[in-house]
């Protein structure tokens, strides 16, 4: 009788908790629905105020350094006939007339200056204002084109069936509304030419666009292939929605409270729910597995004994891997970059979530819907042991038996990793985010074939003294540089004060080639320099140099932006600082490329700094809550190997980290925590148990281990969906998840298993 | 007698009245009044070239000016006299009166010889200056068709605000609004407009005084508002009562120097 009004009192507890689950979920959806903010702009990520890109916001300032958007117009017949002409005037003018872009940051054939000498003097003229119609004009056009190599191969290309119109524009321009409209108007202009975009807007505006869209398509395919995976391992309908549930109702809270804060949706924070539903459905597994064998052994046990069995259980391992994986997440937190920290914080908020729900909200399913007891297995258990018994307990032995062979090979994965690690790259480039057959590659590598380059970085240079950048000395060394950094064959251009001033002495000396050279006095320079103002547009002079020649801005095109090419450049510009220096000429980079580089490097070594940091952390918490030091140590085992091993077959296989995908290793650490706690706790009790190693070996083996195959199965099978993705950053993501799901599990149950058991921790004191 | 005396005073004052009323100019007429203020046919003296950018970097160069009005021709010759590198460095125009191109000449001292330059339109910057050629010629007042938008008291002066649209429609500018000072007809501000109707300059008169019977002015500034780039032009030591020579305006001149 009193039974009976408990478990009456406990199912309206069960749905009242139910309700309560979901009615704070409804708000948070509701609140991420309304508030939910994505930033776009790259700008936002970087920390504001680390020095490189103070200085470099502070040069882009100067000298108006901004990121261009190119638009290519090809003509296979040549550009030279008035209607590819016609069309380049209007799709300057209609850029020009833009809102958001001024006039004077449009640079075309029709924008040029062209500085011509000629026999009785100095000529700065348009190229062409009204569009060239008989064939006589036309040649001559073409004829002064070629001669002037600061507008051939810069925006008509060499073989001159290229045009090229730019449009810098200011980072807060971008948006979404604004890339597709770019698109649209590049569009409107297509045929007979063909009309290329091209650009490091265009490139990381399309790669906002699609890895989200990608995302939204593919993470449903992925919670799919879970429900289905963790159906065929629970085996029961129940289980898999309740586990489910709880990653998924974490996921919405953690987002939530995001929407709340006021906090808005960064590139990173797609991995978020990655990294839930990785790490979350772990929890659901562990305790459906120890009911069903639970159940398995007590087949007559009621709804209330088992779930009381599980909670007793499991309650302190569940709570002890979440606090782990919580803590190791924080550990994110001293990192340089916001939206890492961020993320770090959340996902952490997203794992005690889905660990207080593990908690209360699978219980009160259990006691609202009932609970799943395999009726076949009752039969079947009694005369002989389940196949799953049977291989655990032949793996434990086996390991043991084999324990050189295990120690070997880890310790040769490890020696390996180490090397591979010291090979780790990050990679800045956005354009290798995409297929190499994708439009915005072809694009980009057509744009690189005909001109300079579609990435740049800047470099800057800066003296005390005024006129600094105009004496002969200066200049020459500009000069020395631009030639050095234009043989590596990646570098399609360069462009300086100096090339105005070899352009004004040839055409100062009737156009001769031998005085492309920089004069060897500064009056000369400086006369030039007026001229050039006094005939020309001065406007363009102050992109290259300032107004008392304190400083000076030389671009280089490169036609790659992957950051070993980058850093290749650097490389050979970095020989210059010491010349520059004697000079009292201060060298420094700037402009988006040069920053994202600085960005990766943040990211990947802020990344590495929190993983140590959050191993020690996990070494200490394991220590504590074990009262043992050694645990500490072994149960960090996974967590270092998966770690290592990850990092080191990027480094051998040379895949380059990107910046989500470096962030993938923090799973490293929220897995192997999980099985690592799990393992250890279950042969801890079977250990206390019964006093006997080798049936604690096979029982954790049965338990423990099954719990975290079944684990790895499900988001194994679950994120190798991602393969399929037809966006690359997702598809390494993928296989990222999946490698590091597998090392751990692998590790976990070997060579951590081999050390605990060798240690005879739990059992020195007792026998 | 009395009320006479006064009857007559209020009939002059309706007289008066009634001839301002009748004297009042239209646009176009102003426009022609500023445009014949008599300049003077010799002008010399400095000019400081005060170059402002948006960050505040400031860049000075002095100039020695001469300035001759043959009628045709307008020859102006110019000498730098800083920054110290530029210095000497001279530079000639002559503008033609018939809407030819001007005739440019530019001597680099470094070079030792004297250049032909020569640009596309007379919409070009003076010198990487905010005033085009044009802007410091003197416009025909037929060449835009003006309009009378009212009278304000600007700085102290009344004045008119006259409205001009060029009658070429492929002009740099949509429009101009000018502030005319009523007692002497000297244009004391002028608004610019671009090709879109966007406000583009500023044009403002900050001192100017009558030498030796002609109205000179002596500070002038150019804001380009949507460059937020200024241009300021200081003249001094204006002289306009001597003759300068013809052959101060030839290549051979530019070549010695002041």
């Amino acid at each position: 009788m009193k039974n009976q009004i408990n478990s009456k009192k406990l199912k309206l507890y069960s749905w009242l908790v139910i309700l309560i689950t979901l009615a704070i979920s409804a708000w948070f959806a509701w609140e991420l629905a309304g508030n939910a903010r994505m930033e776009t702009d790259l700008d936002e990520y970087m920390p504001k105020d680390h020095p490189a890109f103070v200085y470099s916001d502070m040069a882009e300032e100067w000298f108006n350094i901004k990121d261009g958007i190119l638009i290519a117009i090809e003509n296979p017949k040549g550009i030279y006939n008035p209607g590819t002409l016609n069309k380049i005037k209007n799709i300057t003018k209609a850029l020009q007339d833009m809102e958001t872009i001024e006039d004077a940051d449009v640079t075309s054939l029709y924008t040029a200056d062209n500085i011509v000498g000629s026999a009785y003097g100095l000529d700065v003229k348009a190229f062409y204002k009204r569009v060239p119609e008989t064939n006589e004009k036309l040649d001559e056009l073409r004829s002064l084109v070629r001669a002037n190599d600061m507008v051939q191969g810069r925006v008509v290309s060499e073989d001159e069936t290229v045009a090229l119109v730019v449009a810098s524009i200011a980072d807060s321009v971008f948006s979404m509304t604004f890339y597709e409209e770019i698109l649209a108007f590049a569009d409107t202009y297509e045929g007979p030419e063909n009309i290329y975009v091209a650009g490091v807007p265009i490139v990381e505006g399309t790669m906002a666009y699609l890895g989200p869209k990608d995302m939204k398509k593919m993470v449903p395919i992925v919670i799919g292939v879970i429900i289905l995976v963790l159906y065929t391992v629970l085996r029961s309908i129940r289980h898999t929605i309740s586990t489910l549930a709880v990653v998924l109702i974490s996921t919405i809270w953690a987002f939530g409270l995001m929407a709340v804060l006021g906090i808005s949706i960064y590139a990173v924070t797609i991995m978020i729910p990655v990294m839930l539903i990785a790490i979350g459905v772990a929890d659901g597994i562990h305790l459906y597995s120890h009911l069903r064998l639970f159940l398995d052994e007590h087949p007559e046990a009621t709804v209330k004994e088992a779930i009381s069995d599980m909670i007793r259980n499991m309650w302190k391992p569940v709570v002890m891997t979440s606090v782990t994986t919580a803590v190791g997440f924080v550990s994110l937190l001293t990192s340089e970059v916001l939206p890492i920290k961020y993320f770090g914080f959340f996902t952490a908020f997203g794992v005690l979530m889905a660990m207080v729900l593990s908690l209360v909200f699978i219980p009160a399913f259990g006691f609202a819907f009932g609970i799943s007891r395999s009726s076949k297995k009752k039969k079947q258990q009694i005369p002989k042991q389940s196949f799953t018994e049977k291989f655990a307990n032949s793996f434990a032995l086996a390991t043991i038996r084999h324990k050189v062979f295990v120690i070997s090979v880890t310790v040769i994965l490890l020696g390996v990793s180490i090397f591979g690690i010291q090979k780790v790259w990050i990679n800045s480039s956005f354009l290798e985010n995409f297929e190499r057959d994708s439009d915005i590659v072809l694009t980009d590598a057509f744009v690189n074939q005909h001109f300079g380059g579609t990435s740049s970085i800047n470099v800057i240079l800066e003296s005390e003294h005024k006129d600094a950048m105009i004496r002969p000395e200066v200049e020459k060394l500009i000069d020395e540089m631009q030639t050095e950094v234009e043989s590596l064959e990646l570098v399609g251009n360069s462009f300086s004060i100096s090339d105005y001033i070899r352009r004004m002495n040839q055409v100062m000396h009737a156009d001769d080639p031998t005085f492309d050279v920089i004069p060897e006095s500064q009056e000369m320079i400086a006369q030039y320099l007026l001229l050039y103002e006094m005939s020309g547009d001065p406007e363009n002079l102050w992109k290259v140099v300032d107004y008392d020649y304190r400083k000076a801005n030389v671009t280089i095109q490169l036609k790659s932006d992957n950051s070993k090419d980058i850093n290749q450049a650097i490389e050979i510009l970095e020989k210059y600082r010491a010349p520059f220096s004697e000079l009292q000429v201060e060298m420094n980079y700037a402009g988006s490329g040069y920053k994202a580089l600085v960005f990766t490097d943040l990211i990947l070594t802020g990344q590495i700094k929190s993983l140590l940091l959050s191993i020690v952390i996990i070494i200490i918490l394991l220590a504590l809550m074990f009262r043992k030091v050694n645990i500490g140590f072994i149960g960090a085992i996974p967590v270092v190997l998966t770690a290592a091993i990850s990092f080191g077959v990027m480094g051998l296989f040379n895949i380059s980290l990107s910046t989500t995908t470096a962030l993938v290793s923090s799973i490293a650490i929220g897995i192997g925590i999980d099985y690592a706690v799990h393992f250890i706790e279950r042969y801890k009790i079977y250990a206390l148990q019964t006093r006997d190693k080798s049936l604690t070996i096979r029982e954790t083996m049965h338990h423990s281990g099954r719990a975290i195959a079944f684990n790895a199965f499900v988001v194994i099978m679950g994120f190798l969906v991602l393969l399929f993705s037809v966006f690359p950053p997702n598809r390494s993501l993928g296989a990222l998840v999946s490698f590091n799901m597998f090392i751990s599990f692998i590790a976990t149950v070997t060579i951590m298993y081999l050390v605990l058991y060798k240690s005879n921790i739990f059992f020195k004191n007792k026998k | 007698m009395k009320t006479i005396q006064n009857l007559s005073i209020t009939v002059l004052v309706i007289l008066l009245g009634f001839t301002q009323g009748f004297a009042q100019m239209n646009g176009q007429e102003i426009m022609e009044a500023v445009y014949n203020n008599p300049s003077g046919e010799n002008i010399q003296g400095q000019l400081e070239m005060r170059l402002i950018n948006k960050q505040g970097d400031t860049r000075v160069r002095e100039l020695q000016q001469f300035i001759k009005d043959e009628g045709e021709v307008e020859k102006t010759i110019m000498f730098f006299l800083s920054p110290a590198d530029v210095r000497n460095t001279s530079f000639m125009n002559w503008s033609y009166n018939d809407g030819r191109d001007d005739d440019q000449w530019i001597y680099l001292p470094a070079l030792k010889r004297v250049k032909r330059i020569s640009s596309d339109s007379k919409s070009d910057n003076f010198m990487g200056s905010d005033f085009t050629y044009d802007d410091l010629g003197d416009r025909h007042p037929n060449e835009d068709a003006h309009k009378l938008l009212g009278e304000e008291v600007f700085n102290g002066y009344d004045c008119y605000i006259v409205e001009s649209v060029p009658k070429d429609k492929d002009y740099m500018y949509s429009k101009t609004v000018t502030w005319v000072i009523k007692e002497n007809f000297i244009g004391i501000k002028r608004d610019f407009y671009d090709e879109d109707g966007d406000l583009l300059k500023i044009l403002q008169i900050k001192k100017f005084e009558k030498i030796s019977g002609y109205w000179v002015i002596l500070n002038t500034q150019m804001h380009n508002v949507q460059k937020d780039h200024r241009t300021e032009m200081i003249f001094s030591e204006v002289k306009l009562d001597q003759p300068i020579p013809s052959n101060k305006f030839t290549e051979r001149s530019m070549t010695l120097g002041r």
